[in-house]
């Protein structure tokens, strides 16, 4: 056997594993090193900050959670949630993640660590994210072996698809989901592959802790059944599968039940009913294989024929008839618009205004991913060649993965581990190849390649030998790679490989800059898009410095310190999780959309003119009506452009009162200048967001920076609202609500007196009425 | 300083004792030419005997300045110079206004010439007739002028007291609008009419009159006193014309040997303006669980809550608030969005001044108030509102053993006995194998 460099030779088995351990075990902690590092440019360039909207609900419970345990927690009902509805946070909110950051706040308590709750929850996307890798280490092992599971493991470390969702200070549900994710993933692979009920139960153990965590959790309970159903399909039903699968859905449903919100949802809704079917028709299998060895051929035939068929008409007229029957909630409308992306514009605008559920843009899959979305479908092509139960996995969940990815922005994270282990098993086999030292025999003698012992390509059991053929799969044409594979499968006799250290060298120095670009890519991505808080604002100063602009708190701190304790904010409900976060004081709505009505009332209020919003705002006890107005400092997150979201949510309860088209000019341009419509200029919202606007203009040309029109002069006027603040650079305004009039007027014409304009003389109505018929 | 502070105490006691009977304040002023002040002498003295502070000014000085530093300086304002024209600079309709949600209580007087109450009383749902018109009528038969006239006190008033005698008027009527704060105190007579003192028809009635809308400067829709009560319990009363409370028409008999009503109808009114009379107070409120005493900070949906207040009436004769359990009426609204309860709130028999409830919360969490908002004519507006959330029942607050989940134990106990069964029987059968494959393996040997 001829190496193309020289290997060591005196070097025993077990020195040659120990040592291989240990780089991985050292690997796996520098992984997990850089995973952590690069998630703490939020909190370097900013500071320890809980991030954007969500989070700050999760912070907020958290903070209850350590303070007054876990049962008041479990009890907490929210007065100043979704006022006055009150929101049932124990019942309506997936507690694992609260419950994690309390776990670790009382453990370091217990050692007089006096870690503070928010510092534990800044920080745990990073910490999780180091278990993240190490867990998709795990399950890329199961795939190929350790060197893929250390690439999978290094690229979903600093993959910007994850790192958008688990930077320091992103205390959201997802940053502990991946890693329950991928655990469970890993847990169902090793139960499926062992057939052992242990790692059934783990799996379903991790699965109720991800139920607990995230509402995701749908996609492992439709991902396993797809992939038992798949497996079936293809014939290889086997015991192993038998005990994993029902280990896994029986412990693991019931236990998912235990979590109030989801309930019974389980057993009564569509999207739950895949798990319960496949595991239904395991049961028929596992019978039909008993029958088969305790019957003869042709009895079984005939009993299977008849089975299939009565049971085919009875699951599905079953399930009809509990559909209509309400016993089982059919699909809800999140789930049509997985499928038809029109369908939330149309039907449900609260769904579609979030700017997480719109489609994906192309760009965002490189951004994202960088160069592992060319390496993705090289790994799934991999997998077919070897198509074990665990490639079938990894090939459904790219295709279901990818398609979902497609669909919304935010799904792009469920997406991202699998690229991850795909990807690494496609440059590891890539790796494996260029750095096996074995050179191919000159003449096709067919002869087992050996186990090799460098460190490099540490055990790759299966087959090192024949994987030449990555200097094709290099070109993204799918058909050579196909009829690789093809090769491969066919000619696995002959011994092929590379010659000589030239092309070796080629290749690798090739691949290392690929990497090297890759880490590059990361961390521009991350300290750049993925960083900032978004509570608070940089901007870059005209000699490079940053300027930060901190108007939110400015404006929430204002609320906390000067309005009373029970003052109602309205606010449109993007805001709602901030206000109740850092200014402590009740909202109407907030970002947990689950009362449509109760948004569409403050979506009325703000689009319609001041006398009609009035009551609206007396009948919600409204205090303080919150607006987020970008035109001084072209800030385009603002309240006008979420303006004509609020008007369709408004209008799909409202359709007599509110129409969207009177808020477009008669060619159908949405201006907010001297053309705007009239219903547009009357609204509560153009008028909170303009108001006094052209006056900082010192009656020069106001212009709006964000929409690039030019203001009237004269901006519009409010008669039931006062101005209580505007922060410093105009992005939050606060308007106080007046009070009713003392005299019973309303206050418009109140206001025309205060300002000394004499009223119409007025003459007695006649009391009495000539009769006319 | 012990002494001092006795002192200090000792001199507010005395205030006390030397207060006017007003629930808010005894210092007035009066703006009115010094030179009318003679004319007016028995009502103020009637005041003044009652311990209110007057202090007079004329309308064009600049001081006493009414409002100062944005607090108004006296308690009430009595208005009786209305037929200057012009004013000093901080007496303008707005001032004015800007008293009233400052609490302060006005007394105003109008008169037959336009001046800045004619834009004021429009504020005030008022609709006055055209400038130069007073209230005329020809009956009963009588010597007077015909713009003098008598009008009797509505047995129903309750700010007049009740058994005084008819009282002479003379001024501007006016109509009120439909503003639900300002109601009646006198209404003219069936037979008056509006029209300028010729007795010649103002262009407003033939107008109206020619509009189909008949005499709508007439008959009994008139009135020629009025009181408004602002939403913050401030208080106004308005008046035709000032001549009601002079000496003159309080001396005058009203018919034969019997005098005129009228200082007992101005001493009225003025009462009922300086928060003497129907004055109303929550004192407290209070909610607690039927069987406790301590008010909760939330209740559980479907609890069985007792709401009590506690309310006093001022008595002008005492000067001290009472206990008041007259209100027939009182309302308890239990209120999320909508009222979800609405109760009456009824007086306890035996405990004066306490009214209380007991209702069932309804089965809806949410934010609740309790609300009271008693509004009635001529007395003080109760109004209330206490927050309680409603939650639903605790993890453990829900009954631990059903009835209806019998199937469900049923199955559960059943599995583990089965479970239990297969288990013994399982290891007894292998046991018993083993022991025929050793007998086996032993016949074997």
């Amino acid at each position: 056997m001829s190496t193309a460099y020289p290997l060591p030779t005196n070097l025993s088995k077990t020195t040659v594993a120990n040592t291989a351990s240990l780089l991985r075990i050292v690997a796996l902690g520098l992984i997990s090193a850089a995973a952590i590092a690069s998630r703490l440019f939020a909190v370097i360039n900013f500071e320890s900050i809980i991030h954007e909207f969500d989070p700050w609900f999760n912070y907020r419970a958290t903070r209850v959670l350590a303070a007054k345990g876990f049962y008041e927690f479990w009890n907490w009902f929210d007065p100043t949630a979704w006022y006055p509805l009150g929101r049932v946070v124990g019942g309506t909110v997936y507690p694992g993640l609260m419950a994690t950051s309390g776990v670790i706040y009382n453990f370091l308590h217990a050692f007089n660590l006096p870690v503070d709750i928010r510092n534990i929850c800044v920080l745990l996307a990073p910490g999780f994210s180091a278990l993240t890798a190490w867990a998709t280490y795990m399950f890329t092992k199961e795939m190929k072996d350790e060197s893929a599971g250390l690439l999978a493991a290094a690229f979903i470390g600093i993959v910007p698809g994850y790192i958008s969702r688990s930077v320091a200070g992103s205390y959201d549900n997802e940053a502990i989901a991946i890693f329950l994710l991928m655990f469970t993933f890993y847990c169902w692979i090793k139960a499926l592959k062992t057939g052992s009920a242990l790692f059934g139960t783990l799996a379903a153990v991790f699965y109720f802790y991800m139920v607990a965590a995230w509402g995701g959790y749908a996609f492992i309970t439709n991902m396993i059944p797809v992939h038992a159903l798949a497996l079936m399909l293809m014939g290889r039903f086997s015991s192993r599968l038998y005990v994993a699968y029902c280990s896994w859905y029986a412990i693991g449903t019931l236990s998912s039940m235990q979590v109030p919100f989801v309930g019974f949802q389980p057993v009564r809704t569509s999207e739950h009913m895949g798990a319960l079917g496949v595991f239904g028709l395991l049961q028929i299998v596992a019978f039909a294989q008993l029958a088969r060895s305790h019957l003869s051929s042709k009895q079984f035939q005939n009993l299977l024929t008849v089975a299939v068929i009565v049971m085919g008409v009875v699951g599905t007229f079953g399930f009809i008839a509990l559909t209509y029957m309400g016993w089982i909630a059919p699909w809800t409308g999140r789930f049509y618009s997985l499928w038809d992306t029109g369908y939330a514009k149309k039907y449900i605008p609260i769904i579609a205004s979030v700017s997480e559920h719109q489609p994906t843009a192309w760009p965002s899959f490189f951004m994202d991913l960088q160069f592992l979305i060319f390496l993705f479908p090289a790994g799934v092509v991999l997998c077919f060649r070897e198509l074990r139960d665990e490639h079938v996995f990894v090939i459904i969940y790219a295709v279901v993965a990818s398609y979902f990815a497609g669909v919304m922005v935010r799904l792009m994270l469920t997406l991202t581990p699998v690229v991850c282990v795909a990807s690494a098993v496609a440059f590891s086999s890539l790796m494996d190849t260029y750095l096996d030292p074995t050179q191919p025999e000159a003449e096709g003698e067919s002869r087992p390649a050996e186990v090799d012992a460098s460190a490099a390509s540490n055990g790759s059991t299966a087959s090192t030998a024949s994987k030449k053929e990555k200097e094709k799969a290099k070109k993204p044409a799918a058909g050579g790679a196909l009829s690789d594979i093809v090769a491969a499968t066919s000619s696995s006799k002959k011994s092929k490989g590379v010659w000589g250290l030239d092309t070796r060298l080629v290749v690798i120095a090739h691949s290392l800059l690929m990497l090297g670009f890759f880490v590059f890519h990361c961390t521009w991505v991350t300290s750049s898009a993925y960083s900032s808080p978004s509570v608070v604002l940089a901007s870059t100063n005209a000699d490079g410095s940053q300027h930060i602009i901190d108007d939110f708190r400015e404006a929430y701190y204002w609320l906390r310190q000067n309005t009373a304790e029970d003052a109602v904010v309205m606010s449109w409900w993007d805001y709602g999780y901030q206000i109740a976060g850092m200014a402590d004081r009740p909202t109407l709505v907030d970002n947990n959309t689950w009362n449509n009505t109760h948004i569409a009332t403050v979506g009325k209020a703000m689009s319609s003119s001041e006398e009609v919003a009035y009551p609206i705002l007396r009948k919600h006890d409204v205090d303080y009506v919150l607006v987020i107005f970008g035109g001084l400092l072209g800030y385009s997150g603002d309240d006008i452009n979420k303006f004509l979201w609020m008007v369709r949510i408004a209008q799909g309860v409202w359709p007599d009162e509110i129409q969207e088209p009177n808020y477009f000019t008669p060619q159908g341009e949405y201006r907010v200048d001297d053309r705007a419509s009239s219903a547009m200029r009357n609204s509560l919202m153009y008028k909170m967001s303009y108001y006094r606007f052209a006056e900082l203009f010192g009656g020069g040309q106001a212009v709006d920076r964000v929409r690039q029109q030019t203001m009237p002069k004269t901006g519009p006027t409010l008669d039931y609202l006062d101005e209580a603040f505007t922060s410093e650079n105009w992005i939050v305004r606060i308007y106080q609500v007046r009070k009713e009039d003392d005299l019973g007027r309303d206050l418009k014409s109140a206001n025309a007196f205060a300002q000394g304009k004499k009223r119409k003389r007025t003459k007695p109505v006649s009391k009495r009425r000539a009769i006319t018929v | 300083m012990l002494s001092l502070y006795t002192f200090i105490l000792l001199i507010f006691g005395l205030a006390v004792v030397l207060d006017a009977k007003s629930s808010s304040g005894n210092s007035v002023l009066v703006i009115l030419d010094p030179a009318r002040r003679p004319d007016y002498s028995i009502f103020f003295d009637g005041l003044q005997e009652k311990g209110y502070d007057l202090t007079f000014r004329a309308p064009k000085d600049e001081t006493p300045v009414l409002i100062q530093d944005d607090i108004p300086s006296f308690a009430h304002v009595v208005f009786f110079e209305s037929d200057t024209k012009h004013f000093a600079k901080d007496i303008t309709p707005q001032t004015l206004v800007e008293l009233l949600s400052g609490k302060t209580n006005l007394l105003i007087a109008l008169s037959q010439k336009q001046n800045l109450l004619t834009s004021f009383a429009p504020e005030f749902s008022l609709i006055l007739p055209p400038p130069g018109s007073s209230l005329l009528s020809y009956f009963p038969e009588r010597k007077e002028n015909n713009s003098v006239v008598p009008i009797e006190v509505p047995s129903s008033s309750n700010i007049i007291s009740a058994g005084t005698a008819p009282v002479w008027f003379s001024g501007v009527p006016f109509v009120l609008g439909n503003n639900p704060l300002i109601f009646p105190i006198l209404n003219a007579p069936a037979e008056s009419f509006a029209a300028d003192a010729e007795g010649i028809t103002p262009d407003a009635l033939a107008d109206a009159a020619e509009k189909g809308g008949e005499g709508l400067w007439a008959g009994s829709q008139l009135a020629v006193a009025a009181g408004f009560q602002t939403l913050g319990n401030a208080r106004v009363a308005w008046l035709g014309g000032v001549e009601l409370f002079s000496n003159e028409f309080a001396k005058k008999e009203i018919s034969k040997g019997v005098k005129s009503g009228n200082q007992q109808a101005a001493a009225d009114i003025a009462a009922w303006t300086f928060q003497e009379s129907l004055v109303l107070r929550i004192d407290s409120t209070t909610h607690h669980l039927v069987n406790t005493s301590v008010p909760k900070e939330h209740y559980t949906i479907n609890d069985v809550v007792e709401y009590i207040a506690q309310i006093s009436r001022f008595n002008p004769n005492k000067g001290k608030w009472e206990p008041y359990s007259g209100i027939n009426d009182l309302q308890l609204e239990f209120t999320m969005l909508d009222p979800h309860i609405r109760t009456a709130l009824p007086p306890v028999p035996g405990s004066p001044g306490k009214y209380a409830v007991t209702l069932r919360v309804p089965d809806r969490h949410g934010v609740f108030k309790f609300v009271i908002n008693h509004k009635r004519k001529g007395w003080t507006y109760l109004q209330s509102s206490t927050t309680v959330p409603v939650v639903p029942p605790r993890h453990d607050g829900y009954p631990r053993f059903l009835s209806a989940a019998w199937p469900y134990y049923a199955g559960a106990i059943s599995t583990s006995l089965g479970f239990f069964v297969f288990s013994a029987l399982y290891l007894a059968g292998d046991a018993r194998e083993t022991n025929l494959r050793k007998a086996k393996g032993a016949k074997a040997q």
